[in-house]
C-alpha cells in the first residue's frame, strides 16, 4: 500500500539541535551588544543625573548648564561643615565669613560651576563647520548629480571624495593644524615672521600675508567642515538623485533653464533629506577632539567667547572651549574623587544626550521622510 | 574658485580684529591649578575686563607660544634654555623672567606601599630603571611601575637633572598628560611611583616620601634634595592686562593664594 | 543638454547670450565647488609632506651629531653598563625573591595589618585634623564646635570600622585586636598599634633571620654590583664632555639660523639704517665653528682605559658566575635567578665584542640619509625631550597600534558579523527594530566619552577583577597596568562594531532573494541556506565589513590616547598572552599628545608629521582594498 504519510518526515529535521544551538548563539551576540550599550549608558546616566537634576522645578539644575567653568573648592568650616563652592561664589563666601578659619581646603580644576562654556563652543563649532560644509558639499552634489558627465574630471572628484572620507580624524588634526593654523591668508598690516608668502597690497601697510588664522574659532570649523565634507556630497547627492527625473524633464520641457529646474523642481524636493543626513553629520561632529585638539580647543577659558570683545568678529579669531576636548580634560587631568564626580559624569551626560537628540531625530525624520516621500 | 578666494578673503579681514585676551600658556604644574586660582581672585579683586585663556600643555609649549604672539605669558616650571631664548629673540620677542614660587619635587607612593624613606641614590636607581622591584629597597614584592610625566614637561626635564643625573627614563615609564593624573594612578596602583608638584602631593591614596630622611613640607624647601623655582616668562613690553596681573601674583594677596595652593610663596 | 536645445538659436539672440553666460557661471560654480573636495585633498598630501619631508634631513643631522659631539661612542660603553645593572638587578630581586619567599606568612600578616590601619586612617583622617586644629589653634576652643567635630569623628570611625578589607591571613583574635585598638585610638594618638608594630617587627626578624643562610649569595651580588663602578666613573665623566661638545654643535646650529633669518629680513628692509643694523646683528651671529676636534681627541685618548675596564669587568663577570648559587628554593626567586644565568653568556659575549667596537669606532663615518630613515623605520626607541639624544623609531609605536586593533577585531568580527547574520537572517521585525537603532546609536557614542568610560570605569574595573583569586589562571593576571592594550582593545572593538555590522548586514542583504529561494527549493534548512549559500555569495561583502572596521580602528585617537597606558616600548613578547594586558603607545596618540608641544619646525614637529604620513597611507590603503572588495561584490 502507498502511504502518502510516510513521504512526510515527521518530528523535527535532522539537525534541528544544531540549528537551534547556532540561532542562539548568534541571538547571544546580538543581545550582548545591546546589553552592553545599555550598561554603559544606565552608569553614565545613574552617575551623571545627580549632576543635572534638581529635586526642584524645573527638575534639571538650570546652573550646570548655564555656569562658567570654575575652580571647584572643598573646605570644611570651623563647624565642621563641608562647603562645595566655585571659586566666585568661594571668593564671595571669603568676604562674607572674613576672619574665620577654613580647614581642608582642597582644589579641583575646572570642576566647578557648570559647562557653558564648552557647550557654546561646541555649539559655535558645529553650526560653523556645518554651514560651511553644506555650502560646499551641496554645491558639489548638485554638480554630481545633474551636470557632471562621464569625464576624468569626475572620476578624480569621486576617488577624492571616497579617500577624504577615510582619513583618520588625527590626520585631519594636522591638515588642520598645518594648513589653517599655519598657512592660510590674512590680511595685517604687520606679517609674523614665519608667514610662507607676503603680498603686499598697496593700501597703507597692508598685506596679504599667508600665516594662519592661528588656534581659532575660525580654524577649527574650516578643518571639522572639510572632514565631514564628504559625508555631506554623498548623502546630498543621494537626496538629489531620488526625485525623480520626471520632475526635470517636465521642467526643461517647459523651457525653464537648467538653473531654473535645480532651484524650483530638484532642491526644493530634496531638502528634507539633505537636511536630515546632515543631521548625522553634526552629530560626527560635535563628537570629534582629535581635529580641534591644535586648531581650536582651549582647556580653560573663564569668558563666553563673546565676552569682552572690541569687535563682533572677533569671536572667529578667539579659542573657545568645547564639550568633547573638555570631557578629555576631564578625564585626563584631574582625579576622580567625590567631587569631581558631578563635572565629569555630568558633562559626558550631557553631552550623551545631546549627541542622542541628534541621532534619534534624525532617525526619525529619515523615517518619516522615506515614507512621505514616494514618487 | 571664486567663491573660495571670496570666502578665504573675507576670513582674513575678520581674522585682524584683535581681543584683548589674556592668554597664558606653558606648565602643567603651575597652569593646571596655580594660576587659574590666581587669574579668578585677580578678577574677583576687581579686574573684570580680562579675559583668560590657560592652556597647560608644558612648560616646553611657552616659548614657541611667546615668540609667535599667541601667549603674553608663559608658564615654565624651569629656566629658559639658552636655544629657547635665541629663538624668541629671533622673532623679535625679548622675554623677562619673573621667578614666581618655589616648587618641591614630592615623589609619591601608593598609600599602601609600606617605604616611607628613600635615598637619593635609591631615587635614581629607581628611576633610571635600576631598581625593579620593591623588595630590593624593603618593600611588598611587587615590580616598580614609574609615572613620568610627558617630555614637553619641564618637571620632566628637571627631574632628570636634579633626580637621574641627566640619565634618560627607562622605555617602562608610562608617559602621563599632568600632576594629577600621575598621582591618581599611583593611587590607583599600588606598585606605582611618581614624581610631582608640592601642590599635588597631597592627594588621597598616595603617600610622599622623605628624601634621605627630609620630609617634603614648605619647612624644608632649603634642605630638600629636589627644589626649584617655578617662572612666569613675559615679553620686556608686557601688555597692560598682563603687567597687571603679574603685579598681583607678586603682592602678598597673590602670594597668599601661592601659599594656599600648595606651592612656597618667593 | 542645454547648449544643444539651443543649437538653433541665432547666435545673437538675446535669449541665448543671457542663458549661455549666466547658466555657464552657475555651471562653473559648482563644478569649482565639486573641485573643493581635490583641493582639499591635494592640500593634505602636499602639507603633510611639506612638513615631514624635512624630517630626514634634519634627523640626519642629529644623528651626525650624535656622531661627531661622541655621543655615540659612550652609548657603546653605555650599552654594557646598563646591560650589567640589568643584571645586577634581576640578581637583588632573585635574592629578595628568596628571603621574601620564605617569609611569606609574616609577609601577608603584616601588610593585612598595616592595610586594616590604612583605611581607617583614610577614612578618618579630615575629620581628625579637624578636632586637631581647632584644639591646637585653641585660642577659643569652643566646647559646644568641638562637641560637633568629635561627633563627626566618630561618624567618620564608625564608618571606617564598618568598611575594613579582608584579612584571610589574620586570626579573628588579631583582627578584634587591630579593630579594637582602632575603636579606642583618640585622634591625638600618632604611634601606630601595638599590634601593626609587632608584625612589621616579627616580619623584619623573620627576613633577617632567613637572610642568614643567603649572606654567601648577597657578598657575591654586592661584589658584582662593585665591578662597574670604574666604567660607571668613567661614563661619567666622558658623558659631560660629550654633552657639552653637541649642546655647542646645537648651539652653532642655531645661531647659523638665526643669523640666516636677520639676514633674510635684512634684504627685506629698504632703510639703509635699519639694514645696517640688521646686518651687523647678522655678523655678531656669525658662529664660529664649534670645535670639536680638541675634546674629541682627549676622548679618542680614553680608548684604551674604556677597553681596559670592558676587559676587567669581562673577567670579574666570568668569575662571578660559579659563585652564584645552584638554585634557590622558592619557584619564583629561581626563575629569576635562571634568567640571569642565561643571560650571562650574552652578556660576556657582548663585553668581549665591545673592545674591537670601541677600537674601531671614529667618528669621521659619515652618516648617510639612508641612515636617518632606516632609523626611523626599524628603530626600537622613541625618546624625545631627553637631555641626552632623540630617537624616533616608529616600531614601538606600530606595534602598540597593530596590537591593540587585533584584540579589538579579534572581538569585533565574530561579534559584529555573527550580529549582522543574525538580523538579516533570523531575526523578527520587532527584534530587527530594537537591535539596529541600538546598534546605530553606538556608532554615534562620541569616541572621546569610550575613553572616558575606559579610565574611568572599565580599566578598575579590569583591575577589580584580575586580582580575584578564581580568575588568576587567566594569563597576564593580575595586571601591572589598568590601563593597557586589552582595555583600549574592547573599547575599540565597541567601536567597530557598528561599522562591521551595518557593513556586513549591507553586504548580506545585497544578496539576491533568488540565492535564498533556490536554496529553500531545494530543501536546505534556514541554517544550511545561510552559511552555505548567503555568506559565501556576500563573502567579500563581508570582508570589506572587516577592513572598514580595521581602518577605523587604527585610525582612532582619542580612545587609545587616554586609554592604552602611554608606554613608549615594543610589549615583550616573552610575557605569552600577557602582553596584550602590558601598556602601550600608539601611532594616533603620539601625534595627539605631542603635537601640541613642540616648537614649530622642529625635528620632533617633522617626525610626528612622518607618523601622519605614515597613518595616511596605511589607511588609505586599508580602504581601498576594501572598496576593491565592495565593487567586486556589486559586480
Amino acid at each position: 500500500m502507498f502511504d502518502p504519510e510516510k513521504l512526510i518526515r515527521k518530528g523535527r529535521p535532522k539537525g534541528h539541535i544544531k540549528e537551534v544551538l547556532i540561532r542562539s548563539l548568534l541571538a547571544g551576540t546580538t543581545y550582548l551588544i545591546v546589553l552592553i550599550a545599555v550598561l554603559l549608558f544606565t552608569r553614565i546616566i545613574v552617575d551623571g543625573a545627580p549632576a543635572i537634576l534638581s529635586p526642584k522645578f524645573p527638575f534639571v539644575d538650570l546652573e550646570f548648564l548655564t555656569a562658567k567653568n570654575e575652580t571647584l573648592h572643598v573646605f570644611d568650616d570651623a563647624q565642621g561643615t563641608r562647603h562645595q563652592l566655585a571659586a566666585s561664589a568661594y571668593s564671595r563666601y571669603v568676604a562674607e565669613h572674613q576672619g574665620e578659619n577654613l580647614y581642608n581646603e582642597q582644589t579641583f580644576s575646572y570642576s566647578g560651576g557648570g559647562i557653558a562654556g564648552p557647550i557654546v563652543g561646541t555649539a559655535l563649532l558645529t553650526i560653523g563647520s556645518i554651514l560651511l560644509a553644506l555650502f560646499f558639499g551641496v554645491s558639489a552634489a548638485i554638480y554630481l548629480a545633474e551636470y557632471a558627465k562621464q569625464s576624468p574630471f569626475i572620476h578624480a572628484v569621486r576617488l577624492a571624495i571616497l579617500n577624504l572620507a577615510g582619513i583618520p580624524s588625527i590626520v585631519f588634526g594636522l591638515f588642520g593644524f598645518s594648513v589653517f593654523v599655519l598657512a592660510v591668508p590674512v590680511l595685517t598690516s604687520d606679517p609674523s615672521d614665519r608667514s610662507l608668502l607676503v603680498i603686499p597690497l598697496m593700501i597703507g601697510n597692508y598685506a596679504i600675508s599667508f600665516q594662519g588664522w592661528n588656534s581659532s574659532l575660525m580654524a577649527g570649523c574650516a578643518t571639522l567642515a572639510c572632514m565631514i565634507l564628504p559625508v555631506i556630497i554623498t548623502a546630498s547627492e543621494e537626496s538629489l538623485r531620488a526625485v525623480p527625473q520626471g520632475f526635470r524633464d517636465a521642467s526643461l520641457a517647459m523651457g525653464g533653464t537648467r538653473w531654473q529646474t535645480i532651484r524650483k523642481c530638484v532642491l526644493p524636493y530634496s531638502l528634507p533629506g539633505i537636511l536630515t543626513s546632515s543631521l548625522l553629520a553634526i552629530t560626527r561632529v560635535a563628537g570629534e577632539t582629535a581635529p580641534i585638539m591644535f586648531t581650536a580647543a582651549v582647556a580653560a577659558k573663564d569668558d563666553l567667547p563673546w565676552e569682552g570683545l572690541s569687535n563682533p568678529f572677533g569671536i572667529l579669531s578667539s579659542q573657545v572651549q568645547a564639550l568633547p576636548y573638555h570631557i578629555y580634560t576631564l578625564a585626563a587631568r584631574i582625579p576622580s574623587s567625590e567631587y569631581t564626580q558631578r563635572a565629569q559624569y555630568g558633562s559626558v551626560l550631557v553631552f550623551l544626550i545631546l549627541v542622542a537628540t541628534l541621532s534619534i531625530v534624525s532617525m526619525v525624520l529619515r523615517a518619516r521622510i522615506r515614507r512621505k516621500l514616494k514618487w | 574658485m571664486k567663491s573660495i578666494t571670496t570666502i578665504l578673503a573675507t576670513a582674513a579681514m575678520i581674522s585682524m580684529a584683535g581681543a584683548q585676551t589674556l592668554s597664558i600658556k606653558g606648565s602643567d604644574t603651575l597652569g593646571a591649578k596655580l594660576i587659574p586660582q590666581l587669574a579668578e581672585a585677580f578678577k574677583a579683586a576687581g579686574n573684570k575686563g580680562v579675559k583668560f585663556e590657560i592652556a597647560a600643555e608644558g612648560s616646553t609649549t611657552a616659548f614657541p607660544a611667546l615668540a609667535n604672539g599667541t601667549a603674553q605669558i608663559g608658564m615654565s616650571s624651569r629656566k629658559v634654555k639658552d636655544d629657547e631664548r635665541t629663538f624668541c629673540k629671533t622673532k623679535g620677542v625679548y622675554i623677562k623672567e619673573h621667578p614666581i614660587c618655589h616648587d618641591m619635587l614630592v615623589v609619591i607612593v601608593n598609600k599602601n606601599c609600606p617605604v616611607s624613606n628613600l635615598t637619593k641614590a635609591q631615587i635614581s636607581k629607581i628611576f633610571t630603571g635600576q631598581i625593579k622591584d620593591w623588595s630590593e629597597i624593603g618593600g611588598t614584592p611587587g615590580k616598580i611601575s614609574i609615572y613620568t610625566r610627558n617630555t614637553s614637561s619641564g618637571t620632566y626635564k628637571d627631574w632628570q637633572k636634579l633626580a637621574m643625573g641627566g640619565r634618560d627614563y627607562p622605555s617602562t615609564s608610562l608617559k602621563m598628560a599632568g600632576n594629577e593624573q600621575i598621582a591618581q594612578e599611583v593611587a590607583k596602583n599600588k606598585n606605582g611611583i611618581g614624581y610631582v608638584g608640592l601642590a599635588y602631593s597631597k592627594t588621597p591614596g598616595t603617600k610622599a616620601l622623605s628624601i634621605d630622611g627630609i620630609q617634603p613640607v614648605a619647612q624644608n624647601a632649603k634642605t630638600y634634595a629636589y627644589s626649584r623655582l617655578c617662572y612666569l616668562y613675559a615679553p620686556d613690553k608686557p601688555t597692560p592686562e598682563a603687567a597687571a596681573f603679574m603685579e598681583f601674583i607678586e603682592s602678598s594677596a597673590g602670594q597668599a593664594i601661592v601659599q594656599k595652593v600648595g606651592f612656597i610663596p618667593n | 543638454m542645454p547648449d544643444d536645445a539651443n543649437r538653433n538659436v541665432p547666435k545673437s539672440h538675446r535669449f541665448r547670450k543671457q542663458g549661455f553666460s549666466f547658466e555657464r557661471l552657475i555651471r562653473y560654480f559648482f563644478a569649482s565647488n565639486a573641485g573643493l573636495t581635490i583641493v582639499i585633498l591635494v592640500l593634505i598630501i602636499v602639507f603633510l609632506l611639506k612638513e615631514g619631508l624635512g624630517f630626514f634631513p634634519g634627523y640626519r643631522r642629529e644623528l651626525e651629531t650624535y656622531r661627531i659631539a661622541g655621543l655615540e661612542f659612550v652609548d657603546i660603553s653605555r650599552k654594557n653598563l646598563t646591560a650589567h645593572e640589568q643584571l645586577v638587578s634581576l640578581l637583588n630581586r632573585a635574592y629578595y625573591a628568596e628571603i621574601n619567599g620564605r617569609s611569606y606568612q609574616q609577609l601577608r600578616r603584616s601588610e593585612e595589618a598595616a592595610a586594616l590601619f590604612n583605611a581607617y586612617t583614610d577614612q578618618t583622617g579630615p575629620t581628625k585634623e579637624l578636632i586637631l586644629n581647632s584644639t591646637q589653634e585653641g585660642q577659643e576652643a569652643q566646647p559646644a564646635m568641638l562637641a560637633v567635630l568629635r561627633e563627626n569623628y566618630e561618624k567618620q570611625r564608625a564608618k571606617a570600622l564598618a568598611n575594613l578589607p579582608a584579612t584571610p591571613h589574620l586570626s579573628a583574635k588579631e583582627r578584634e585586636e587591630i579593630i579594637s585598638a582602632l575603636r579606642t585610638r583618640t585622634p591625638q594618638a600618632t604611634d601606630d598599634p601595638a599590634l601593626v608594630t609587632r608584625l612589621a617587627e616579627e616580619l623584619a626578624s623573620t627576613q633577617a633571620r632567613h637572610a642568614e643562610p643567603l649572606q654567601a649569595f648577597r657578598a657575591t651580588i654586592d661584589s658584582f654590583e662593585s665591578a662597574s663602578a670604574d666604567l660607571g666613573s668613567a661614563i661619567m665623566e666622558m658623558t659631560e664632555s660629550v654633552t657639552s661638545t653637541k649642546e655647542a654643535l646645537q648651539n652653532a646650529d642655531i645661531l647659523e639660523k638665526d643669523r640666516r633669518t636677520l639676514l633674510a629680513a635684512a634684504n627685506n628692509v629698504d632703510d639703509p639704517a635699519e639694514r645696517e643694523k640688521l646686518l651687523a646683528e647678522a655678523k655678531a651671529a656669525l658662529a664660529e665653528k664649534p670645535d670639536t676636534e680638541t675634546p674629541m681627541a682627549s676622548l679618542m685618548e680614553r680608548k684604551p682605559d674604556c677597553i681596559r675596564l670592558h676587559e676587567e669587568l669581562a673577567k670579574s663577570s666570568a668569575a662571578i658566575l660559579p659563585q652564584l648559587p645552584k638554585s634557590l628554593a622558592q619557584g619564583e626567586a629561581d626563575r629569576l635567578l635562571r634568567t640571569a644565568k642565561k643571560a650571562w653568556p650574552v652578556f660576556l659575549s657582548d663585553l668581549s665584542a665591545a673592545p674591537a667596537k670601541i677600537s674601531s669606532w671614529t667618528h669621521t663615518t659619515p652618516v648617510p640619509l639612508s641612515a636617518a630613515v632606516v632609523s626611523f623605520l626599524t628603530g626600537r626607541d622613541w625618546i624625545t625631550g631627553g637631555e641626552w639624544q632623540d630617537f624616533y623609531g616608529i616600531l614601538p609605536l606600530a606595534t602598540g597600534s597593530l596590537m591593540i586593533a587585533l584584540v579589538a577585531l579579534t572581538i569585533a568580527i565574530p561579534v559584529g558579523i555573527g550580529s549582522a547574520i543574525y538580523v538579516n537572517q533570523f531575526a523578527s521585525p520587532r527584534e530587527q527594530a530594537i537591535v539596529k537603532p541600538v546598534i546605530e546609536f553606538i556608532q554615534a557614542i562620541p569616541s572621546v566619552v569610550l575613553g572616558f568610560i575606559g579610565i574611568l570605569v572599565f580599566g578598575t574595573v579590569l583591575r577589580e577583577l584580575s586580582v580575584m583569586d578564581s580568575l588568576q589562571w587567566v594569563p597576564g593576571f593580575p595586571i601591572e597596568e589598568r590601563l593597557n592594550i586589552f582595555t583600549a582593545g574592547c573599547l575599540l572593538a565597541l567601536m567597530s562594531i557598528p561599522t562591521i555590522f551595518s557593513l556586513a548586514e549591507d553586504a548580506l542583504n545585497n544578496v539576491p532573494s533568488a540565492y535564498a529561494e533556490a536554496s529553500e527549493a531545494l530543501g536546505a534548512s534556514g541554517i544550511q541556506t545561510t552559511f552555505r549559500v548567503i555568506i559565501p555569495a556576500a563573502f567579500s561583502g563581508i570582508l570589506a565589513a572587516v577592513l572598514l572596521g580595521l581602518g577605523r580602528v587604527i585610525g582612532e585617537t582619542m580612545v587609545v590616547l587616554l586609554v592604552a597606558g602611554n608606554r613608549i616600548k615594543i610589549p615583550d613578547f616573552s610575557a605569552g598572552f600577557g602582553v596584550f594586558f602590558q601598556p602601550s603607545h600608539t601611532l594616533t596618540g603620539i601625534i595627539a599628545q605631542e603635537l601640541g608641544e613642540v616648537p614649530l619646525g622642529s625635528v620632533h614637529y617633522r617626525a610626528l608629521f612622518v607618523v601622519g604620513i605614515l597613518l595616511f597611507v596605511v589607511v588609505l590603503g586599508i580602504n581601498a582594498t576594501a572598496h576593491r572588495f565592495v565593487n567586486r561584490a556589486t559586480k
